[in-house]
Protein backbone atom coordinates (compact mmCIF):
# COMPACT_ATOMS: atom_id res chain seq x y z
CA UNK A 1 0.00 0.00 0.00
CA UNK A 2 2.88 2.35 0.81
CA UNK A 3 4.29 1.94 -2.68
CA UNK A 4 0.96 2.99 -4.23
CA UNK A 5 0.92 6.03 -1.98
CA UNK A 6 4.54 6.84 -2.85
CA UNK A 7 3.74 6.57 -6.54
CA UNK A 8 0.69 8.84 -6.22
CA UNK A 9 2.60 11.66 -4.54
CA UNK A 10 5.19 11.60 -7.32
CA UNK A 11 2.72 12.08 -10.19
CA UNK A 12 2.40 15.37 -12.12
CA UNK A 13 -1.12 15.77 -10.71
CA UNK A 14 0.30 15.85 -7.22
CA UNK A 15 2.83 18.43 -8.40
CA UNK A 16 0.03 20.62 -9.77
CA UNK A 17 -1.93 20.44 -6.54
CA UNK A 18 0.97 20.89 -4.14
CA UNK A 19 2.79 23.45 -6.27
CA UNK A 20 0.08 26.06 -6.82
CA UNK A 21 -2.25 27.48 -4.14
CA UNK A 22 -5.20 27.89 -6.53
CA UNK A 23 -5.32 24.33 -7.83
CA UNK A 24 -7.32 22.97 -4.91
CA UNK A 25 -10.00 25.72 -4.91
CA UNK A 26 -10.25 25.39 -8.70
CA UNK A 27 -10.74 21.61 -8.37
CA UNK A 28 -13.38 22.20 -5.70
CA UNK A 29 -15.22 24.75 -7.82
CA UNK A 30 -15.39 22.42 -10.82
CA UNK A 31 -16.36 19.53 -8.53
CA UNK A 32 -19.33 21.58 -7.29
CA UNK A 33 -20.32 22.55 -10.84
CA UNK A 34 -20.12 18.92 -11.93
CA UNK A 35 -22.25 17.76 -9.02
CA UNK A 36 -24.93 20.35 -9.84
CA UNK A 37 -25.12 19.11 -13.42
CA UNK A 38 -25.24 15.49 -12.25
CA UNK A 39 -27.79 16.00 -9.46
CA UNK A 40 -29.98 18.30 -11.56
CA UNK A 41 -30.23 15.86 -14.46
CA UNK A 42 -30.55 12.80 -12.21
CA UNK A 43 -33.22 14.47 -10.08
CA UNK A 44 -35.39 15.31 -13.10
CA UNK A 45 -34.94 11.85 -14.69
CA UNK A 46 -35.51 9.93 -11.44
CA UNK A 47 -38.53 11.99 -10.39
CA UNK A 48 -40.07 11.22 -13.78
CA UNK A 49 -39.25 7.51 -13.34
CA UNK A 50 -40.93 7.49 -9.93
CA UNK A 51 -44.02 8.99 -11.55
CA UNK A 52 -43.75 12.75 -10.99
CA UNK A 53 -45.05 14.66 -14.02
CA UNK A 54 -45.93 11.45 -15.83
CA UNK A 55 -47.40 13.40 -18.74
CA UNK A 56 -43.83 14.07 -19.92
CA UNK A 57 -42.69 11.30 -22.28
CA UNK A 58 -39.92 9.22 -20.69
CA UNK A 59 -37.89 9.56 -23.86
CA UNK A 60 -37.87 13.36 -23.53
CA UNK A 61 -36.49 13.27 -20.01
CA UNK A 62 -33.99 10.60 -21.00
CA UNK A 63 -32.35 13.24 -23.21
CA UNK A 64 -30.85 14.68 -20.01
CA UNK A 65 -28.55 11.66 -19.70
CA UNK A 66 -25.57 13.36 -21.42
CA UNK A 67 -25.79 16.22 -18.90
CA UNK A 68 -25.52 13.71 -16.05
CA UNK A 69 -22.62 11.96 -17.75
CA UNK A 70 -20.73 15.22 -18.32
CA UNK A 71 -21.28 16.14 -14.66
CA UNK A 72 -20.06 12.73 -13.56
CA UNK A 73 -16.94 12.91 -15.76
CA UNK A 74 -16.05 16.39 -14.46
CA UNK A 75 -16.30 15.02 -10.93
CA UNK A 76 -14.34 11.89 -11.74
CA UNK A 77 -11.49 14.03 -13.10
CA UNK A 78 -11.54 16.59 -10.28
CA UNK A 79 -11.96 13.75 -7.78
CA UNK A 80 -8.79 12.12 -9.08
CA UNK A 81 -7.17 15.53 -8.68
CA UNK A 82 -8.07 15.54 -4.97
CA UNK A 83 -7.05 11.92 -4.49
CA UNK A 84 -3.66 12.24 -6.18
CA UNK A 85 -3.13 15.68 -4.67
CA UNK A 86 -3.42 14.47 -1.09
CA UNK A 87 -3.93 10.69 -1.03
CA UNK A 88 -3.29 10.25 2.66
CA UNK A 89 -6.15 12.63 3.50
CA UNK A 90 -8.64 10.30 1.82
CA UNK A 91 -7.46 6.72 2.16
CA UNK A 92 -7.57 6.89 5.97
CA UNK A 93 -11.08 8.37 5.98
CA UNK A 94 -13.89 5.81 6.21
CA UNK A 95 -16.34 8.45 4.88
CA UNK A 96 -14.38 8.56 1.61
CA UNK A 97 -14.79 4.81 1.18
CA UNK A 98 -18.51 4.99 2.00
CA UNK A 99 -18.87 7.73 -0.62
CA UNK A 100 -17.01 5.66 -3.22
CA UNK A 101 -19.16 2.65 -2.32
CA UNK A 102 -22.30 4.72 -2.93
CA UNK A 103 -20.92 5.90 -6.30
CA UNK A 104 -20.29 2.24 -7.17
CA UNK A 105 -23.84 1.28 -6.14
CA UNK A 106 -25.25 4.18 -8.18
CA UNK A 107 -23.25 2.90 -11.15
CA UNK A 108 -24.55 -0.66 -10.76
CA UNK A 109 -28.08 0.73 -10.42
CA UNK A 110 -27.61 2.73 -13.62
CA UNK A 111 -26.26 -0.28 -15.54
CA UNK A 112 -29.21 -2.34 -14.34
CA UNK A 113 -31.53 0.43 -15.53
CA UNK A 114 -29.79 0.73 -18.90
CA UNK A 115 -29.68 -2.99 -19.76
CA UNK A 116 -32.72 -4.40 -17.96
CA UNK A 117 -35.29 -1.69 -17.32
CA UNK A 118 -35.04 0.75 -20.21
CA UNK A 119 -35.81 -1.84 -22.93
CA UNK A 120 -39.08 -2.54 -21.10
CA UNK A 121 -39.90 1.16 -20.85
CA UNK A 122 -39.42 1.62 -24.59
CA UNK A 123 -42.20 -0.86 -25.21
CA UNK A 124 -44.66 1.09 -23.06
CA UNK A 125 -47.45 3.12 -24.59
CA UNK A 126 -47.97 6.78 -23.60
CA UNK A 127 -50.67 5.93 -21.05
CA UNK A 128 -49.16 2.82 -19.51
CA UNK A 129 -48.20 2.99 -15.87
CA UNK A 130 -44.51 2.98 -15.01
CA UNK A 131 -43.48 -0.50 -13.84
CA UNK A 132 -42.57 -0.87 -10.17
CA UNK A 133 -39.02 -1.90 -11.06
CA UNK A 134 -38.49 1.45 -12.83
CA UNK A 135 -39.83 3.36 -9.82
CA UNK A 136 -37.52 1.37 -7.53
CA UNK A 137 -34.47 2.05 -9.70
CA UNK A 138 -35.36 5.76 -9.79
CA UNK A 139 -35.81 5.95 -6.03
CA UNK A 140 -32.57 4.07 -5.33
CA UNK A 141 -30.70 6.36 -7.71
CA UNK A 142 -31.82 9.39 -5.70
CA UNK A 143 -30.88 7.74 -2.41
CA UNK A 144 -27.42 6.80 -3.70
CA UNK A 145 -26.56 10.15 -5.32
CA UNK A 146 -27.78 12.29 -2.41
CA UNK A 147 -25.84 9.96 -0.14
CA UNK A 148 -22.74 10.63 -2.25
CA UNK A 149 -23.37 14.36 -1.90
CA UNK A 150 -23.87 14.20 1.87
CA UNK A 151 -20.82 12.02 2.55
CA UNK A 152 -18.76 14.15 0.20
CA UNK A 153 -19.67 17.30 2.08
CA UNK A 154 -19.02 15.65 5.42
CA UNK A 155 -15.62 14.17 4.48
CA UNK A 156 -13.62 16.67 6.58
CA UNK A 157 -15.90 16.11 9.59
CA UNK A 158 -16.16 12.34 9.74
CA UNK A 159 -13.16 10.01 9.34
CA UNK A 160 -10.47 12.53 10.14
CA UNK A 161 -11.94 13.36 13.53
CA UNK A 162 -12.87 16.99 12.90
CA UNK A 163 -12.03 19.81 10.48
CA UNK B 1 -26.87 45.32 21.53
CA UNK B 2 -25.86 45.38 17.85
CA UNK B 3 -28.31 43.23 15.85
CA UNK B 4 -25.61 41.17 14.16
CA UNK B 5 -23.88 40.43 17.44
CA UNK B 6 -27.19 39.43 18.99
CA UNK B 7 -27.65 36.92 16.13
CA UNK B 8 -24.21 35.48 16.79
CA UNK B 9 -24.86 35.21 20.52
CA UNK B 10 -28.41 33.87 20.24
CA UNK B 11 -29.07 30.33 21.41
CA UNK B 12 -29.44 29.23 17.80
CA UNK B 13 -26.28 30.99 16.63
CA UNK B 14 -24.29 29.44 19.44
CA UNK B 15 -25.74 26.00 18.73
CA UNK B 16 -24.74 26.11 15.04
CA UNK B 17 -21.24 27.31 15.94
CA UNK B 18 -20.43 24.98 18.80
CA UNK B 19 -22.47 21.81 18.60
CA UNK B 20 -20.99 18.71 16.99
CA UNK B 21 -24.04 18.41 14.77
CA UNK B 22 -25.03 21.99 13.96
CA UNK B 23 -22.38 23.15 11.51
CA UNK B 24 -21.95 19.89 9.55
CA UNK B 25 -25.73 19.54 9.33
CA UNK B 26 -26.14 23.09 8.01
CA UNK B 27 -23.39 22.85 5.41
CA UNK B 28 -24.73 19.47 4.22
CA UNK B 29 -28.24 20.90 3.85
CA UNK B 30 -26.69 23.87 2.06
CA UNK B 31 -24.91 21.57 -0.42
CA UNK B 32 -28.13 19.63 -1.05
CA UNK B 33 -30.20 22.78 -1.57
CA UNK B 34 -27.54 24.17 -3.91
CA UNK B 35 -27.43 21.01 -6.02
CA UNK B 36 -31.23 20.94 -6.29
CA UNK B 37 -31.70 24.66 -7.07
CA UNK B 38 -28.73 25.16 -9.40
CA UNK B 39 -28.95 21.72 -10.97
CA UNK B 40 -32.62 21.94 -11.89
CA UNK B 41 -32.43 25.63 -12.88
CA UNK B 42 -29.50 25.07 -15.22
CA UNK B 43 -31.12 22.02 -16.83
CA UNK B 44 -34.34 23.96 -17.40
CA UNK B 45 -32.42 26.99 -18.69
CA UNK B 46 -30.75 24.66 -21.18
CA UNK B 47 -34.23 23.52 -22.26
CA UNK B 48 -35.24 27.16 -22.85
CA UNK B 49 -32.07 27.59 -24.92
CA UNK B 50 -33.18 24.74 -27.17
CA UNK B 51 -31.71 21.52 -25.77
CA UNK B 52 -33.96 18.52 -24.92
CA UNK B 53 -36.81 19.64 -27.20
CA UNK B 54 -39.01 16.71 -26.15
CA UNK B 55 -39.73 18.27 -22.75
CA UNK B 56 -42.87 20.42 -23.06
CA UNK B 57 -42.61 24.01 -21.81
CA UNK B 58 -45.63 23.39 -19.61
CA UNK B 59 -43.70 20.72 -17.70
CA UNK B 60 -40.82 23.01 -16.78
CA UNK B 61 -42.69 24.87 -14.06
CA UNK B 62 -43.48 21.66 -12.19
CA UNK B 63 -39.78 20.92 -11.89
CA UNK B 64 -39.04 24.54 -10.99
CA UNK B 65 -41.26 23.96 -7.96
CA UNK B 66 -38.74 21.34 -6.83
CA UNK B 67 -35.94 23.82 -7.45
CA UNK B 68 -37.66 26.32 -5.13
CA UNK B 69 -37.69 23.67 -2.40
CA UNK B 70 -33.89 23.57 -2.79
CA UNK B 71 -33.79 27.36 -2.63
CA UNK B 72 -35.82 27.36 0.58
CA UNK B 73 -33.51 24.78 2.15
CA UNK B 74 -30.62 27.10 1.32
CA UNK B 75 -32.38 30.19 2.59
CA UNK B 76 -32.86 28.50 5.96
CA UNK B 77 -29.47 26.76 6.19
CA UNK B 78 -27.79 29.90 4.85
CA UNK B 79 -29.42 32.00 7.56
CA UNK B 80 -28.18 29.51 10.15
CA UNK B 81 -24.64 29.72 8.79
CA UNK B 82 -24.87 33.50 8.61
CA UNK B 83 -25.81 33.65 12.29
CA UNK B 84 -22.49 32.07 13.22
CA UNK B 85 -20.42 35.00 11.99
CA UNK B 86 -22.89 37.69 10.99
CA UNK B 87 -20.53 40.62 11.62
CA UNK B 88 -17.81 39.06 9.48
CA UNK B 89 -20.11 38.13 6.61
CA UNK B 90 -21.68 41.54 6.12
CA UNK B 91 -18.18 42.97 5.60
CA UNK B 92 -17.01 40.16 3.31
CA UNK B 93 -16.98 41.28 -0.33
CA UNK B 94 -17.02 37.73 -1.67
CA UNK B 95 -20.09 36.89 0.42
CA UNK B 96 -21.90 40.05 -0.68
CA UNK B 97 -21.05 39.25 -4.30
CA UNK B 98 -22.45 35.74 -3.84
CA UNK B 99 -25.67 37.13 -2.37
CA UNK B 100 -26.00 39.47 -5.35
CA UNK B 101 -25.68 36.58 -7.81
CA UNK B 102 -28.10 34.41 -5.83
CA UNK B 103 -30.64 37.23 -5.76
CA UNK B 104 -30.24 37.79 -9.51
CA UNK B 105 -30.63 34.06 -10.13
CA UNK B 106 -33.77 33.84 -8.02
CA UNK B 107 -35.38 36.91 -9.60
CA UNK B 108 -34.61 35.59 -13.10
CA UNK B 109 -36.04 32.17 -12.21
CA UNK B 110 -39.21 33.75 -10.85
CA UNK B 111 -39.58 35.89 -13.96
CA UNK B 112 -39.03 32.93 -16.28
CA UNK B 113 -41.59 30.95 -14.28
CA UNK B 114 -44.16 33.70 -14.76
CA UNK B 115 -43.43 33.95 -18.49
CA UNK B 116 -43.76 30.18 -18.85
CA UNK B 117 -47.12 30.24 -17.08
CA UNK B 118 -48.54 33.05 -19.19
CA UNK B 119 -47.08 32.68 -22.66
CA UNK B 120 -45.37 29.37 -23.35
CA UNK B 121 -48.34 27.89 -25.20
CA UNK B 122 -47.57 30.27 -28.07
CA UNK B 123 -43.83 29.72 -28.24
CA UNK B 124 -43.53 26.90 -30.75
CA UNK B 125 -40.24 25.16 -31.37
CA UNK B 126 -37.98 27.81 -29.85
CA UNK B 127 -38.57 30.29 -27.07
CA UNK B 128 -38.54 34.04 -27.82
CA UNK B 129 -35.15 35.78 -27.96
CA UNK B 130 -35.67 37.69 -24.72
CA UNK B 131 -36.47 34.46 -22.85
CA UNK B 132 -33.36 32.80 -24.25
CA UNK B 133 -31.21 35.75 -23.10
CA UNK B 134 -32.66 35.44 -19.60
CA UNK B 135 -32.09 31.69 -19.59
CA UNK B 136 -28.44 32.22 -20.50
CA UNK B 137 -28.15 34.95 -17.86
CA UNK B 138 -29.66 32.58 -15.30
CA UNK B 139 -26.94 30.00 -16.00
CA UNK B 140 -24.30 32.72 -15.54
CA UNK B 141 -25.87 33.97 -12.27
CA UNK B 142 -26.17 30.55 -10.63
CA UNK B 143 -22.67 29.50 -11.72
CA UNK B 144 -21.20 32.76 -10.44
CA UNK B 145 -23.16 32.38 -7.19
CA UNK B 146 -21.72 28.93 -6.68
CA UNK B 147 -18.16 29.91 -7.56
CA UNK B 148 -18.18 32.95 -5.24
CA UNK B 149 -19.78 30.82 -2.53
CA UNK B 150 -16.94 28.32 -2.70
CA UNK B 151 -14.34 31.10 -2.74
CA UNK B 152 -15.62 32.76 0.48
CA UNK B 153 -13.44 30.40 2.46
CA UNK B 154 -10.36 31.28 0.42
CA UNK B 155 -10.67 35.04 -0.07
CA UNK B 156 -10.89 36.28 3.51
Amino acid sequence: MDSVYDWMVQTPINGLVMGYPWTWPALETFHFLGLCLLIGAVLIMDLRLIGFQSTIPLRAVHALMPVAIVGFCVNLITGLGFLFGDPHLYVINYAFWVKMGLVFLAGINFLFFYFKVEPRLERLGPHDATPMIAKTVGALSLVFWFGVLAYGRLLPYLGTGGG
Amino acid sequence: MNFLTSLEESAFGVWVSTSLVGYPLMITLHAIGMAVMVGISVALDMRLLGWFPGIPYTAINRFLAIAWIGFTINLLSGTALFCMQATMYVQDGTFLLKMTFVLLGAVTAAFLQGALNRNSASWGASAPGGIRVLAAASIVFWTAGMVTGRLIAYLV
